[in-house]
């Protein structure tokens, strides 16, 4: 098992209402896995998706990853168990402006410590398996959105996470784009990536194994 | 990763193009002032630490009593340099130094050409020893082995005898000494307080050899043996008052010694010596003030403006973090930003230094070299900077942006208070609150300024000119000279004196009764008659003194200003009319005339008692000849009078000078505290109005979804500049309310120095925060503007 969510409560008060953006969930996922995450606007995805990340915290509940306590974590000790674990793909891409597409790629080698030589070789597998190595000097203005994606995913996957968290991947991107990266998603977990992704769309949704469906906070399991 | 590190902090500075040029412009001017100010400082500390002996000589200087307010005064009697020398065994060395004829400027003759010389010292032979003078040619071992001897310096060597050899020549000293050139020596140098362009034998005069412990004129430096104690040398010097002069005649009490390295920047509060190589330490450490200030205004502008952009920069910072970056990597990494953009600004705050050191000369008076900036320690303080201004500045923006959480990237809400949005603000009322205190100060001074400038003095300075005639050969010389220049045209009236207003009166006491032991003290001025018609003085009762006594007359026709028919009780000035009065000119004294009081000092000081008198046994001569003149040809008049000059006093230096400027001259530190006060504010403002340019450059751009909304629902352009300009015109108005009262106690201070002053009015703060807001909004508006014209529908598209 990769991962376990037990009873997870997560809220915010506003306007002296408690809103829940979690209540009451409980989410198992094993090593090779490739889940999609649906439901409606609020439902609660990214913020399922921010919590399994390590990114956000929540109020209540308990959160078992490779078999640490990450609810009982300290902040410090969580950042480097998703620094080392787990890998980002965003609807936005969020690529660094002022980085090339090579050197966005690099990034998450660099606060790695990789030697500069194996970073080299490392980038260079990377861009030659995405078919971008022609781009490598440009910088995200330059590419077109399902490009930008491309690098987004490898550089997600260049630190070679267990699991690959992917907010909407293809929220931004033209139908043609989508089923590339779909398809690219497919063929990592062939490989052995675990795969969580939200996602609006049914066809995207169908290249996972298993569909979570999300309502108020809660798996919709109707 | 280093390296990585500089490349994406290159990248950032290059991408943002208003951002980095605004920070380079505010940091590179505010480093350039404050290079150009620590060379300046650091000229001025390093005043006389070049003498081997440096730490060991002291300057000794004497407590005067109560007669004298307990004034600290650096010249003494000549009697005290050799009985401390002879008398306290701690004293390796002792040379009295004293500018010739107490400071006159004298006249050269050398051959048949007349030289003006003001820089003629009479002083101990031990002088050399103690000062490392280095003879670059001399006629025997000692320079004063023959009497009458006089050493030059190079520079007067060139200036005297051009390339013909010097040693052996004759220079004679106001007609009346001749001296005989005996060496020749290196110039002295410029950060020297002893600033002597020739110096001859004190015992070769009756001033080093009648030594008396009266007339207090001279000033006696001491060489102390290197382990001495300064305090009991000190206490030791004091004894010997007691010991050589007696209980009712000391009129000092007390001697202290002061370093030689203190002299040139802690003399203010010590009277007047001879040297022209003063400083102040005021002046020092408010213009180090100042140059700090305008720095620390350009730092709080990058501040701003980087924290202003962190809102562009979050998503970047996060994504890092998301990519495994941990805080201290992005610390490093907005320091490395700072330290490149720093050290841009400080490589051309450097070389505009260089170009701008003519301008700082002339703003502040102060001479610098290209040399001073090239020192060591300058260097250093670019090193200092760097380092202090990359931390100063670096320091909030990059902690407050290493913060940032990744969830910015995934949170669809922009957080609209936070504390950098506080920090901000108070940033800006910083920087305007310190625009503001600068506008006061500037209109305060340059009101004080003008004050002096037009305030009636009680007498009239314009239009006078005096001529020296302290070199003539005999009486008769001056009379015939007078009687020429009255025949001038364009001269109305003419008149010699001892001195001109605030020069070289002589101290002495007007008494009631003649059996007083204590009178008041005054200064008397001996003139030819016609003084008042001269200097246009206000007379209120009596006559002018008279310009012809005759033969046998003894009396000491006297002229006195209110201050002194005050002291003497009479009711009226017509009271005092014809009545004698003790003055202790001579056995019998009569007050021809009364004048009001008129400013013969600066403003700074309060009126005295004042006497002008005229009599055939005057116990002063006559120095000067003051003439009042109706031309405005001053070229053609000075020629005149020169011609008229030189015919009558043919082996006189013609020296003149115009009363009006003798005056200006008063207030020479002044007119450089207000010019230089007005650079630094209009820096300072200049540079605080470039971080608020591209502040409201931010502030637009983040609220440019907002305006384009506005604008959807109706808002006019009007209505959108008012809306962006209102928060920064609340900022400036939050400024003002700091800085008004802080600026006025501030310039209240400042005018408590002079005894005559303008009153700060409320105008001047109504002028300063209009000036503020003015300014203010000159800046803001063109991004107000830009922002509230642009189409709706593209900002609108664009989120």
């Amino acid at each position: 098992m990769l991962l376990e969510l037990k009873n997870i409560y997560k809220w915010v008060d506003q306007g002296g209402k408690r809103i829940f953006l979690l209540k009451d969930l409980s989410f198992k996922v094993e090593e090779g896995e490739f889940i999609s995450i649906m439901g409606p606007s609020g439902s609660g995805k990214s913020t399922l998706l921010n919590v399994i990340g390590m990114l956000d915290d929540f109020q209540e509940g308990a959160y078992t990853f490779l078999d640490e306590q990450v609810h009982s974590m300290k902040d410090k000790n969580r950042s480097k168990l998703y620094k080392e674990y787990i890998g980002f793909v965003f609807q936005a891409y969020h690529l660094i402006d002022e980085l090339t597409v090579y050197e966005n790629i690099e990034t998450p080698l660099l606060y790695k410590n990789v030697k500069s030589a194996e970073r080299k070789a490392l980038v260079a597998d990377m861009l030659d398996r995405f078919n971008i190595v022609g781009k490598k000097d440009l910088f995200p203005s330059q590419l077109s959105g399902g490009q930008q994606q491309l690098v987004g995913v490898a550089r997600a996957l260049i630190a070679k996470p267990k699991l690959l968290l992917a907010d909407e991947p293809t929220g931004n991107l033209n139908s043609a784009q989508s089923e590339e990266i779909m398809k690219l998603f497919k063929e990592l977990n062939n490989e052995g990536v675990t795969i969580i992704q939200a996602s609006h769309s049914e066809s995207n949704a169908a290249y996972g194994s298993r569909i979570v469906k999300l309502l108020d906070g809660m798996v919709d399991n109707s | 990763m280093l390296k990585n590190y500089f490349k994406i902090a290159w990248r950032n500075i290059a991408a943002n193009k208003l951002f980095t040029t605004l920070n380079i412009a505010g940091l590179a001017i505010g480093i350039c002032v404050c290079i150009v100010l620590f060379a300046f400082v650091n000229n001025e500390l390093s005043f006389d630490k070049m003498y081997s002996n440096s730490e060991h000589i002291y300057r000794v200087n004497m407590e005067t009593s109560e007669e004298y307010n307990y004034e600290t005064w650096p010249t003494l009697p000549n009697a005290v340099g050799p009985a401390v020398a002879n008398e306290i065994s701690q004293v390796k060395y002792m040379s009295r130094l004293i500018k010739d004829d107490f400071g006159s400027t004298a006249s050269l003759k050398v051959g048949t050409r007349n030289f003006k010389e003001d820089g003629l010292y009479l002083a101990d032979s031990a002088l050399f020893d103690m000062f490392d003078f280095k003879f670059v040619e001399s006629a025997g071992q000692n320079p004063f082995s023959r009497p009458n001897s006089v050493v030059i310096s190079q520079s007067s060597k060139a200036r005297l005898f051009g390339d013909e050899n010097a040693i052996g020549r004759i220079i004679t000293v106001n007609n009346n000494d001749s001296l005989e050139v005996s060496g020749i020596y290196e110039d002295l140098p410029k950060n020297s307080v002893i600033d002597c362009n020739m110096v001859y034998n004190i015992l070769d005069s009756w001033m080093g050899t009648n030594e008396y412990w009266g007339n207090a004129s001279y000033e006696t430096y001491i060489l102390l043996q290197p382990d001495a104690n300064v305090a009991e040398v000190q206490s030791q010097a004091t004894a010997l008052i007691d010991k050589h002069v007696d209980k009712e005649e000391q009129y000092f009490t007390k001697f202290l010694l002061q370093p030689l390295t203190k002299i040139h920047l802690y003399s203010a509060d010590i009277g007047e010596g001879y040297t022209s190589k003063l400083g102040s330490v005021g002046t020092v450490k408010s213009l180090l003030f100042l140059s700090i200030l305008v720095l620390l205004i350009a730092c709080v502008n990058y501040m701003n403006l980087a924290t202003a952009n962190s809102q562009k920069r979050s998503k970047s910072i996060g994504m890092n973090k998301v990519l495994g970056a941990n805080k201290g990597q992005m610390l490093s990494l907005f320091y490395i930003e700072t330290g490149i953009l720093v050290l841009i600004s400080i490589g051309i705050g450097y070389a505009v230094a260089f170009a701008s050191l003519p301008v700082f000369q002339n703003i502040t008076g102060n001479e610098l070299a290209y040399a001073d900036l090239l020192s060591l320690p300058i260097l250093l303080s670019l090193l200092a900077i760097w380092v202090i201004v990359t931390i100063v500045a670096g320091s909030y923006p990059a902690i407050s942006m290493s913060a940032i959480s990744p969830l910015v990237l995934v949170k669809k809400t922009k957080t609209t208070y936070s504390v950098a949005d506080f920090v901000r603000k108070g940033l800006v009322v910083f920087q305007f609150a310190a625009s503001i205190i600068l506008i006061i100060a500037v209109t305060v001074i340059l009101q004080q300024m003008n004050y002096i400038r037009t305030k009636n003095l009680g007498y009239n300075p314009e239009g006078v000119v005096a001529v020296s005639v302290n070199s003539a050969e005999t009486q008769t010389q001056i009379d015939n000279v007078i009687a020429a220049f009255k025949r001038q045209p364009n001269v109305e009236s003419v008149t010699a004196v001892q001195s001109i207003p605030g020069a070289n009166e002589s101290g002495r006491s007007v008494r009631k009764l003649s059996t007083d032991n204590v009178g008041m003290p005054i200064s008397s001025c001996n003139t030819t008659g016609g003084i008042v018609k001269t200097m246009q003085l206000d007379l209120l009762a009596g006559n002018d003194l008279p310009e012809h006594i005759a033969k046998g007359d003894s009396t000491n026709y006297t002229l006195i200003n209110e201050k002194i028919l005050t002291y003497l009780g009479f009711e009226t000035p017509e009271d005092a009319v014809g009545k004698s009065i003790n003055t202790e000119l001579g056995d019998h004294s009569v007050v021809t005339g009364v004048v009001k009081n008129f400013n013969y000092k600066s403003l700074k000081e309060d009126v005295g008692g004042y006497m002008y008198y005229s009599g055939r046994y005057a116990p002063e001569g006559v120095r000067t000849v003051v003439l009042r003149y109706n031309s405005q040809n001053l070229s053609a008049l000075i020629d005149q009078l020169q011609t008229t000059f030189n015919a009558h006093l043919p082996n006189v230096a013609f020296d003149y000078a115009f009363i009006d400027q003798h005056v200006a001259a008063f207030y020479a530190s002044e007119e450089k505290t207000a010019n230089t006060a007005t650079a630094f504010s209009i820096l300072a403002i200049f540079i605080a109005c470039l971080g608020l340019f591209g502040l409201s450059a931010f502030t637009a751009e983040a609220r440019t979804k907002e305006i384009g909304v506005r604008k959807v629902l109706g808002a006019t352009v009007s209505g959108v500049v008012r809306l962006l300009t209102k928060d920064f015109l609340k900022l400036v108005l939050v400024a003002f309310l700091i800085a008004g009262p802080l600026a006025w106690w501030l310039m209240h201070n400042w005018l408590l120095d002079f005894a005559f002053r303008t009153e700060i009015k409320w105008w001047v703060f109504l002028f300063a925060g209009g000036m503020a807001v003015f300014i203010a909004l000159l800046t803001i508006s063109f991004q107000a503007i830009k922002a509230a014209i642009a189409n709706p529908v593209k900002s609108l598209r664009t989120e």
